[in-house]
C-alpha cells in the first residue's frame, strides 16, 4: 500500500455549466481520519462519487491505496468501502441477507464464512437483534447502521462516508462517531464528509474545508480555523455562585470580547492560539472564583461555514 | 495472510448459478410466500392446459393417443411464451427502473464484478421468478412430446429459439430499464414491445421487411408446426408448410431456425454491448459511434439480404402470401397470380420509413449533448489535443450520421431497383430522379435531426419532432376531409411531415399510375417543394451546429 491512502491531482466535475469540483488536488495520508467539509453545493458528493468511481469526472488523476481508480476501478472497488448520504437499502431483502449478498459480491468465502462475517458486522453496529427483520422495517438510523456494516464488509482499507451522521438522532451519532473512531485505531482510512464542522472536528485528524468546488483551507481543526482568517471561538465558564467576578476578571483581557453573562454562566469570545486559551483558563481557574466547568460552543466552528455559505450567496 | 488473499477468485460471467445478482433475486423472488402464489396459478391453467388438451383429443376430435398427447404443446407453449415473453420483460424492466429509483443500484455498480458479470446477473436474476415458472411448466410439455412420439430435433429447434427470444427481449426490457426513469412506464413500455413484436411488426415483414419476423419465434413455429400438432392434420399443414420459403440471406438457404438464431443473436450482442458499457461507465453513450454504425450496417444487410432473394420467387409481396391462402377460394389462383406496382410502392415507401427511422435511433443514441461536448473539450484541452478525437462519445456524430445515412441510401436505392428490375414489372422503371429523391430523404432527415439534436439538445429536439412530425399530418387530415377540394392541399400540408417523406419518395421513384388523381397531381410538387425547404433548413442547422461547436469549443478554454 502507497504512503497516500488517497490521492486526487487536479481534479474537476462539470456539469454543463455549472463546474461542481474545481481543478482540487489532495493527498490523504494512510490511517488518517479525514473530514470533508463545506455548505450544501460545496462539491462533496461530486468529490465522494469520482473517488468511489460512480462517476467519471471532466478530468483529474485519483488513486486510492495506490490503485488508479479509472485504469483499476475493480481492483480500487475492493479495498474501499462507501456509504452514500441517506443510504437506501433494499424492501425485499432481510438484514442478513442484504449483508450477505454483498459479501458474496466481495467473494468473502462460503456460505457459512460469509455469514459469520454478517454475524460479525451486525454485532459491531448493534443489529444482530435485527438480522432477521426486514430492511424496509428500520428506522433511519438503524439503516444509516445496516449501511455502515455494509461498508465494514469486506475489511475496506479506505472508507468513504458521505454524511454518515445525517438523520441521526444524538445518541446514534455518538455510536457512529465511537466505530468510526475505533475503526481508524485499528488502521483504516477514513474520509467523511459532513456540513456539521464541530463534528468532524471531534474525530478527524484533519479537515478540508470546500466551498463552491474549490478547497479553502485544510489541516487540522485549528489550523483550519486559522486559514479561514476566524480564529475566534466562544467559551463560556460555569461558577458556583455569582459570575459577575468573572465577568470582571476578564475584562480588559488579551483575546477576550463580547462578554455577556447568564446566571451562573459568564460567556465570552477569545482570539488567540491553543495555547493562550489554555493559558487563560488556567489563570481563571486558579484565581479563585468559585470556577465549575468550561465550555467551548461547537457555534464557533458553525460560523466559519455560516460565512462562507453567507459568501456564496452575496457572490 | 493477506486481505486480498482472503477473498475468493471473481465468478465467471458464464456461472449464472454462482453470479451473486442472481442469488440475491433467487432469495428475494423465490421466496415461498410470493413465489407459491403464482406457481400455483401457473401449475393450475397448465394442468388444466394439459388435462383438458388431451381428453378434448381423445374424447372430441377422435385423435389417437399419440395424436392427442400432442394436443397440449402449442397451448403450454402460449402460456409459456405469455410468463417469459410478456411478464418477464415486463419485469426485467421495471425491476431495473426501480433499482435505480431505489438507490440501491450505486452499491451494484461498486461491487467487484466484472461489468459482464452484472448484466447477466441481472438479466437472469430479475427474471428469476419467470424462469421457474417456466421449468415448472416444462414437465408437462416434456410428456407431451414424449407421449406424442414428437421428435427431439424439432423440440430442440423450437425451443432453442424460444429461449433465445427470451433472453433478446429480456435484455430489451434492461434497456428500457436502464434508460427510463419510471418503473411502471419502463414495465409497460417493454411489454408493449413484445405485444407489437408479435401482432404489428409481422405484418411488416409481409410487406418484404422479411428481417422482422426473425425477431419472434413464428417462422420456426411454421416450420415445426406440422410435427408438434395430431398427425393428420400436421400432414395437411406440412403440405403447406413446404410452401413456406427457408430463411434465405443473399445467396445463403438457411433452416428457419438457424437464421432465427443467428438474428436474436446479434440483436442479443447489441443489447448487451449497451448494458455492459452502461455497467462501466454510468454516463457514457449506450452505443459507441463505431458500433452504431456497425449495426446499422448489419439491419440494412440483413434488410436486404432476407428479401432480396425472394423477390424472383414472388414470396416477397403481400398479395402472393394472401392468394395462396385465399386465391383457391377467390378463384384468383386460375388467373394466375400478379403483384401490383402500388404493391411494389408501398414497399419501397416501408422500407424508406424503416430506414430513417432505424437512422434516427442510431443518432439518437450517438449525438452527444452540450454538456457532453463541454465536458469532452475540457478533458481533451487538459490531454493537450486540439480537437475532440473522433470515436470520443463527446465527438460530433455528424460524419458518422454521413456514413449510415449514405449506407441507408444505399440499401433503399438497391431494394427497390431489384423490385421494379424484377420479372414483375417489365415495363416499368425506376425514375431518374430516384436516387435525389431518396437521398434528399435519409440525408435530409438525419442530418436536421442530428444537428437540432446535437446544437440545441434533447427536449429541443423531442418538441420540433412532435410539430413537425405529427401538427401538420393533423391539420392534413381536418383540412382533407373538410372537403374534396381541399385534398391536394392537404397532400402539400402532410408533405412536412419526415414521416411521410420515404412515401412521396418512393412515389417519385415509381409514379404508378393507379394512385387516387389529387395525390398524383399534389405529391411530386409538394415533395420537391419540402425538401428545397429541408435542404435550406439543413444547411442552416448544419451552419447553427457549427457555430454552437465552436461556442462550445471556446467556453470550455474558461
Amino acid at each position: 500500500m502507497s504512503e497516500q491512502a488517497i490521492e486526487i491531482r487536479d481534479l474537476r466535475v462539470d456539469y454543463g455549466d455549472f463546474v461542481a469540483v474545481r481543478d482540487i488536488s489532495l493527498s490523504v495520508p494512510c490511517g488518517e481520519v479525514f473530514g470533508l467539509v463545506g455548505p450544501n453545493g460545496a462539491g462533496k458528493t461530486s468529490t465522494f462519487k469520482v473517488l468511489t468511481t460512480l462517476m467519471e469526472p471532466t478530468y483529474g488523476e485519483v488513486s486510492i491505496a495506490g490503485l488508479d481508480i479509472f485504469e483499476q476501478a475493480e481492483e480500487a472497488r475492493e479495498v474501499m468501502g462507501y456509504m452514500p448520504d441517506l443510504a437506501p437499502v433494499p424492501s425485499d431483502l432481510k438484514l442478513w441477507e442484504f449483508l450477505d449478498f454483498h459479501a458474496n459480491t466481495h467473494r468473502l468465502g462460503n456460505g457459512k464464512e460469509r455469514r459469520a462475517r454478517v454475524d460479525e458486522c451486525l454485532g459491531l453496529v448493534n443489529l444482530l437483534d435485527k438480522s432477521d427483520s426486514w430492511c424496509k422495517e428500520l428506522s433511519r438510523g438503524q439503516t444509516q447502521r445496516l449501511v455502515l456494516a455494509k461498508t465494514l464488509l469486506h475489511r475496506p482499507k479506505v472508507l468513504i462516508l458521505d454524511e454518515p451522521a445525517s438523520g441521526l438522532d444524538p445518541l446514534s451519532r455518538r455510536e457512529m462517531r465511537m466505530i468510526l473512531q475505533d475503526l481508524a485505531r485499528q488502521g483504516s482510512t477514513i474520509i467523511v464528509s459532513s456540513h456539521i464542522l464541530s463534528e468532524l472536528a471531534e474525530m478527524c485528524s484533519s479537515i478540508c474545508v470546500m466551498n463552491q468546488g474549490e478547497l479553502l483551507a485544510s489541516g487540522s481543526a485549528e489550523e483550519v480555523r486559522s486559514q479561514l482568517g476566524s480564529a475566534e471561538r466562544r467559551l463560556t465558564a460555569v461558577v458556583l455562585g455569582d459570575a459577575n467576578p468573572v465577568v470582571s476578571w476578564l475584562e480588559g483581557r488579551n483575546g477576550v470580547s463580547g462578554i455577556s453573562i447568564d446566571g451562573t454562566r459568564a460567556s465570552f469570545n477569545f482570539v488567540g492560539s491553543d495555547e493562550e486559551q489554555g493559558r487563560l483558563l488556567r489563570d481563571l481557574a486558579t484565581a479563585k472564583l468559585g470556577l465549575r466547568s468550561f465550555e467551548e460552543g461547537s457555534s464557533s466552528f458553525e460560523e466559519i461555514l455560516v460565512k462562507v455559505a453567507e459568501g456564496n450567496r452575496e457572490s | 495472510m493477506s486481505e486480498k488473499s482472503k477473498h475468493q477468485a471473481a465468478v465467471p460471467a458464464w456461472k449464472i448459478w454462482a453470479n451473486p445478482i442472481v442469488l440475491r433475486y433467487a432469495r428475494s423472488r423465490l421466496r415461498i410466500t410470493g413465489f407459491g402464489v403464482h406457481l400455483m396459478v401457473v401449475m393450475l391453467i397448465a394442468g388444466f392446459i394439459f388435462f383438458a388438451g388431451r381428453a378434448a383429443g381423445v374424447h372430441q376430435l377422435n385423435f389417437d393417443a399419440v395424436g392427442a398427447a400432442r394436443g397440449p404443446i402449442i397451448p403450454l407453449l402460449v402460456l409459456q411464451g405469455i410468463v417469459l415473453f410478456l411478464l418477464g420483460t415486463g419485469q426485467v424492466a421495471g425491476g431495473m427502473t426501480a433499482e435505480s429509483d431505489e438507490g440501491v443500484l450505486d452499491y451494484q455498480r461498486l461491487a467487484p464484478m466484472t461489468p459482464l458479470a452484472k448484466v447477466m446477473g441481472y438479466l437472469f436474476g430479475l427474471s428469476i421468478r419467470e424462469w421457474a415458472l417456466f421449468l415448472a411448466t416444462m414437465p408437462f410439455t416434456i410428456v407431451s412430446v414424449v407421449q406424442g412420439e414428437v421428435s427431439i430435433r424439432y423440440f430442440l429447434q423450437l425451443y432453442a429459439v424460444f429461449v433465445m427470444a427470451a433472453i433478446l427481449y429480456h435484455l430489451t426490457g434492461l434497456v428500457a430499464g436502464t434508460v427510463m426513469k419510471n418503473k411502471r412506464w419502463a414495465f409497460l413500455a417493454s411489454m408493449g414491445m413484445v405485444f407489437l413484436l408479435y401482432t404489428v411488426i409481422p405484418q411488416a415483414a409481409k410487406f418484404g421487411l422479411v428481417y422482422f419476423k426473425y425477431l419472434t419465434i413464428y417462422p420456426v413455429l411454421e416450420e415445426v408446426l406440422p410435427f408438434l400438432i395430431e398427425s393428420r392434420v400436421g400432414m395437411v399443414m406440412e403440405g403447406y408448410q413446404q410452401l413456406v420459403p427457408s430463411a434465405k440471406f443473399f445467396g445463403l438457404n438457411l433452416p428457419q431456425y438457424v437464421f432465427t438464431l443467428i438474428s436474436q443473436a446479434v440483436l442479443s450482442f447489441a443489447m448487451g454491448l449497451m448494458l455492459w458499457r452502461r455497467w462501466r461507465k454510468n454516463d457514457c453513450h449506450l452505443l459507441g459511434k463505431f458500433s452504431a454504425v456497425a449495426i446499422f450496417a448489419w439491419l440494412q444487410a440483413v434488410l436486404l439480404g432476407n428479401s432480396l432473394p425472394l423477390i424472383n420467387q414472388g414470396d416477397v409481396f403481400p398479395s402472393r402470401e394472401f392468394d395462396r391462402r385465399f386465391g383457391r377460394f377467390l378463384e384468383t389462383a386460375a388467373e394466375g397470380w400478379w403483384p401490383a406496382p402500388t404493391e411494389a410502392l408501398v414497399m419501397v415507401g416501408l422500407y424508406g420509413l424503416v430506414t430513417l427511422f432505424c437512422l434516427w435511433a442510431m443518432i439518437v443514441l450517438i449525438t452527444p449533448g452540450t454538456d457532453d461536448q463541454m465536458r469532452g473539450w475540457r478533458r481533451a484541452r487538459k490531454f493537450g489535443k486540439t480537437r475532440l478525437p473522433p470515436l470520443w462519445d463527446s465527438a460530433t456524430s455528424t460524419p458518422w450520421t454521413v456514413m449510415m445515412a449514405a449506407m441507408g441510401v444505399g440499401g433503399w436505392y438497391f431494394f427497390a431497383k431489384s423490385l421494379m428490375e424484377s420479372r414483375w414489372y417489365p415495363g416499368l422503371d425506376l425514375t431518374g430522379g430516384t436516387l435525389i429523391a431518396m437521398v434528399l430523404v435519409i440525408f435530409g432527415g438525419g442530418l436536421s435531426m442530428q444537428a437540432l439534436l446535437e446544437a440545441k439538445g434533447k427536449k429541443y429536439t423531442g418538441v420540433t419532432v412532435l410539430l413537425v412530425g405529427m401538427v401538420p399530418v393533423m391539420i392534413a387530415v381536418i383540412v382533407g376531409l373538410n372537403s374534396d377540394r381541399l385534398i391536394p392541399a392537404a397532400i402539400w400540408l402532410a408533405g412536412m411531415c419526415p414521416l411521410l417523406w420515404p412515401v412521396y419518395g418512393a412515389y417519385m421513384a415509381i409514379p404508378v399510375d393507379d394512385m387516387p388523381r389529387d395525390f398524383i397531381r399534389a405529391a411530386p410538387n409538394a415533395f420537391w417543394f419540402w425538401q428545397g425547404v429541408v435542404i435550406l433548413l439543413s444547411g442552416w442547422l448544419l451552419v447553427k451546429l457549427r457555430e454552437s461547436r465552436k461556442a462550445i469549443a471556446e467556453a470550455s478554454k474558461e
